[in-house]
């Protein structure tokens, strides 16, 4: 039987941690996705900027796409 | 057009350029899951500086992305005097060089706030977090403030864990 708390998380509900600073609970509740931020802490600078770059190869990709079919 | 930030800020190290990261790839490696389309670095507009920046772009068909002419980047003395930004586009994506950091100052304040990082093809610095910040509420745009969010959340993590 799953708790409550894990179906919650299974289903995206984020909580605010009771330890979170305050600019957490603003981002937080600003409506950005904690998790992503949290995730990406665990990276190394380098990491970081390898996966950026995925992100924007397929960002670029998308608009040539759009482009070709203008 | 593609955009190889890794790949240009390789080059710059490769050739002794005095680069500071700034902007939006800084914000990334700080770990600001954000999407830029650019490169932004300060650097010395100095003429040695510039030399070695020409040479770092130089089979990159680098040219001046402001100007509706495309004008090709390529020095001068006399343009080595009166330079206080660089807007180029070039084979590896955008790079943009700026002179001085509002909110901060010249590249030798800039320098003196930066961090070094040591990445596979060498070390190269950025702007510390907290002067990221400062900078981003200098500059005050909507996606500065957007982006200034998160940084705040990884400076308060850091100071957490420090």
């Amino acid at each position: 039987m799953i708790d409550a708390a894990t179906l919650a998380q299974m289903n995206g509900e984020q909580v605010c941690p009771p330890h979170a600073g305050p600019a957490w609970r603003e981002a937080f509740e600003y409506g950005f996705d904690m998790s992503l931020i949290e995730e990406t802490l665990t990276k190394t600078p380098e990491q970081r900027l390898d996966e950026h770059q995925q992100k924007l190869n397929f960002i670029l990709e998308i608009e040539a796409t759009r482009s070709r079919k203008n | 057009m593609a955009q190889d930030d890794k790949a240009l800020i390789a080059r710059l190290q490769q050739h002794g350029v005095e680069f500071v990261l700034i902007g939006g790839v800084c914000g990334v490696m700080h770990g600001a899951g954000l999407v830029t389309y650019d490169l932004d670095v300060c650097c010395r507009l100095g003429s040695v500086n510039l030399r070695r920046l020409e040479a770092a772009l130089k089979d990159l068909n680098p040219w001046h992305r402001l100007t509706p002419n495309k004008l090709p980047f390529a020095l001068t003395d006399e343009l080595c005097s009166c330079l206080k930004n660089l807007y180029l586009q070039t084979d590896l994506g955008k790079l943009d060089c700026l002179g001085d950091v509002k909110g901060v100052g010249d590249y030798d304040a800039v320098l003196k706030r930066s961090v070094e990082f040591e990445m596979s093809f060498g070390r190269i610095r950025m702007l510390d977090l907290d002067t990221l910040i400062a900078a981003k509420e200098a500059v005050g745009r909507e996606k500065d403030k957007y982006a200034v969010r998160l940084l705040r959340v990884l400076a308060e993590k850091r100071r957490g864990s420090n």
